[in-house]
């Protein structure tokens, strides 16, 4: 089975609209250029048991000039402790290529697949476990040696699959997985609380460039996590299921894990892909996405949205189009999610969007 | 439920003749004669000469798996005289083919094994799919812990059978380890296993390749058998009203 190539539903839906979105095309061609430079490093680390997993903007092809690289050396094997120095071996690779991990803690460690497989809910579950795993399955990308990578990502989607009875029984409305989406929807929602208390604990440091990455990139994930969810709509609300529990479990765990190797920008622009009376506001979002990421690119733009304070955001000319970006972006995801009857969204969102 | 035996290698390591000999005291009606090391060859083609095996309604070949480039045309030429004479299936591990040339002329009595992570060829449908299109008649010999080592949640499994069950001709069984040994079948095994038993060919013997006793023997083909029982009824407590 072929993979889909990087963005390629993104350049379809351009062409079909007759769009140009430069920026886009720019991030993934340096997001192209940096995995070839992180592969030609980082191979030497990865294993059967162990991967190189990188998230955030490196694995959604939308590298620009100062993105961080946000990566996990992923355990799937027998305990070793020189797993830790091979660890500390991507790290240097990594400063030496010069895009270190955000400043969390979240990510540039070793991790084990035992914590993001059974850790999930409960106390055990931690802020950072809940953001790897949901960003495994929705923007990563391993480097290197990919087999441990992917035994992961399915023994996740099992978890999900194999908890949510309602889905598995086939008393989930239109065959959505309940379980897993509101996993996602906790993501979302942790990320939008987390910012309010970053802002509280930096005093303001950060604040303009994460509002603007949290109405966009991060906005972005989550529209890609319920497509996620709804891949796996029936047409009828209450349509036969297959003849057992596990093979409508497989078929589940091999149509998510397909969908986990596309980014999230070829997740949405496959959405709007499916009807042509989606095409304006196709362009509105994508078009807003595109001036997103040439924001980001400029390093002068950039900067001063690191260094803005919230009271003097109103008159502030580049927070107004961040602003703008944003509301052009969301008026694309509004009509797709809520307004145009032409797909099965809005009465997907009707049936899980809230309750 | 499908016919289980074990490999001769299982019951007795080195010992090909002891193996045969266990096999026909339990009355098993399958049996894979393996010559795993290119020193045992010899004693194989030897023994399968002079060894009565009518009793099994099914005898496979494991081919050697340490053999050099050198050796190969040998090793095929040996195997394949048997399954000419024998039509017997020879199971050959896919990574140790490198002169395909010589594997053409075995047909269907080519079994190719899907392998376990450690192996960097013929683990998932799309490296089989890739072996099998240089060797169309050839049959799979569907290691369901192999398959399971390369997918925990049994989606792996899943797709090899839903493309490829009709190639299959016999199966091997057992629990392999995080280091690829083979290991007794446990409880966990026995649920993975069972996710997938629907999609197996009833009529594809079952190869145990867990390491036993004798004494072990007929309670592993017990565990063995109960991937196949039909799932325990739901009884439902009914409160009168």
């Amino acid at each position: 089975m072929s993979q889909p190539q990087p963005l390629e539903a993104v350049f379809k839906l351009e062409r079909s609209l007759g769009a140009s979105w430069p920026s886009i095309r720019a991030a993934h061609d340096a997001t192209v250029m940096l995995h070839e430079r992180l592969g030609q490093a980082l191979d030497q680390f990865t294993s059967e048991d162990t991967s190189v997993v990188i998230f955030g903007s490196a694995a959604r092809f939308e590298v620009t000039s100062q993105s961080d690289t946000d990566w996990l050396y992923l355990v799937d094997g027998q305990a070793d402790p020189r797993h830790r120095d091979s660890a500390i071996g991507v790290t240097r690779e990594i400063e030496k290529i010069g895009n270190e991990p955000g400043p969390e803690g979240t990510f540039g460690t070793l991790a084990s697949s035992h914590d993001l497989v059974q850790f999930i809910g409960g106390r055990d579950d931690t802020n950072a476990n809940l953001t790897r795993r949901i960003l495994l399955l929705l923007e990563s990308r391993p480097i290197g040696r990919r087999e441990a990578y992917d035994r992961v990502v399915r023994a996740v989607l099992d978890r999900y699959l194999s908890g949510d009875h309602g889905w598995i029984s086939g008393h989930a409305p239109y065959g959505i997985p309940r379980f897993l989406q509101n996993d996602i929807a906790r993501y979302w929602r942790t990320v939008a609380v987390d910012f309010a208390y970053k802002q509280w604990t930096r005093n303001n440091e950060g604040w303009a460039l994460r509002s603007a990455k949290l109405r966009m990139s991060r906005k972005l994930t989550y529209a890609a996590g319920l497509l996620y969810c709804f891949h796996l709509a029936t047409a009828e609300r209450n349509a036969p299921l297959p003849s057992r529990e596990s093979l409508h479990k497989h078929q589940g765990i091999d149509a998510l894990s397909d969908l986990t190797h596309r980014t999230p920008l070829d997740i949405l622009a496959q959405a709007f892909l499916s009807s042509e009376s989606l095409h304006e506001y196709a362009k509105r979002a994508f078009d807003a996405y595109d001036r997103f990421l040439g924001l980001l690119n400029l390093e002068e733009d950039r900067t001063h949205l690191k260094t803005l304070r919230p009271e003097d955001a109103d008159g502030d000319r580049r927070y107004q189009l961040v602003r703008n970006i944003g509301e052009e972006f969301q008026a694309g995801l509004t009509h797709l999610f809520l307004e145009n009857t032409a797909t099965q969204y809005p009465a997907l969102i009707k049936a899980y969007g809230v309750f | 439920m499908p016919p289980i035996g074990f490999s001769t290698g299982a019951l007795f390591k080195d010992a090909l003749s002891d193996g045969v000999t266990a096999a026909l005291q339990m009355h098993l009606e399958v049996i894979e004669l393996s010559a795993l090391r290119f020193r045992e060859l010899a004693s194989l083609v030897e023994f399968v000469h002079a060894a009565d095996l009518t009793a099994f309604h099914y005898v496979s070949l494991h081919a050697p798996t340490d053999y050099t480039a050198e050796q190969e045309p040998a090793v095929a030429s040996a195997l394949l005289t048997l399954a000419n004479q024998f039509h017997w299936p020879v199971v050959v591990h896919p990574d140790c083919i490198v002169n395909q040339e010589v594997w053409k002329p075995f047909g269907q009595w080519l079994c190719i094994e899907n392998m376990d992570k450690r192996k960097k060829a013929g683990r998932t449908l799309e490296e089989l799919q890739s072996v099998f299109g240089a060797f169309p008649d050839a049959r799979l010999c569907f290691d369901i812990a192999h398959a399971r080592q390369v997918d925990s949640s049994m989606t792996e499994a899943y797709r090899i059978l839903r493309e490829l069950s009709n190639r299959i001709c016999q199966i091997h069984m057992s629990e392999v380890t995080s280091s690829s040994k083979h290991d007794r079948i446990s409880e966990s095994a026995v649920a993975a296993f069972r996710e997938v038993a629907d999609q197996l060919p009833l009529n594809a013997p079952v190869i145990l390749e867990t390491p036993v006793t004798p004494e072990q023997a007929l309670g592993e083909i017990a565990q063995a058998a109960r991937i196949f029982a039909p799932a325990a009824p739901t009884f439902v407590a009914v409160v009168p009203a």
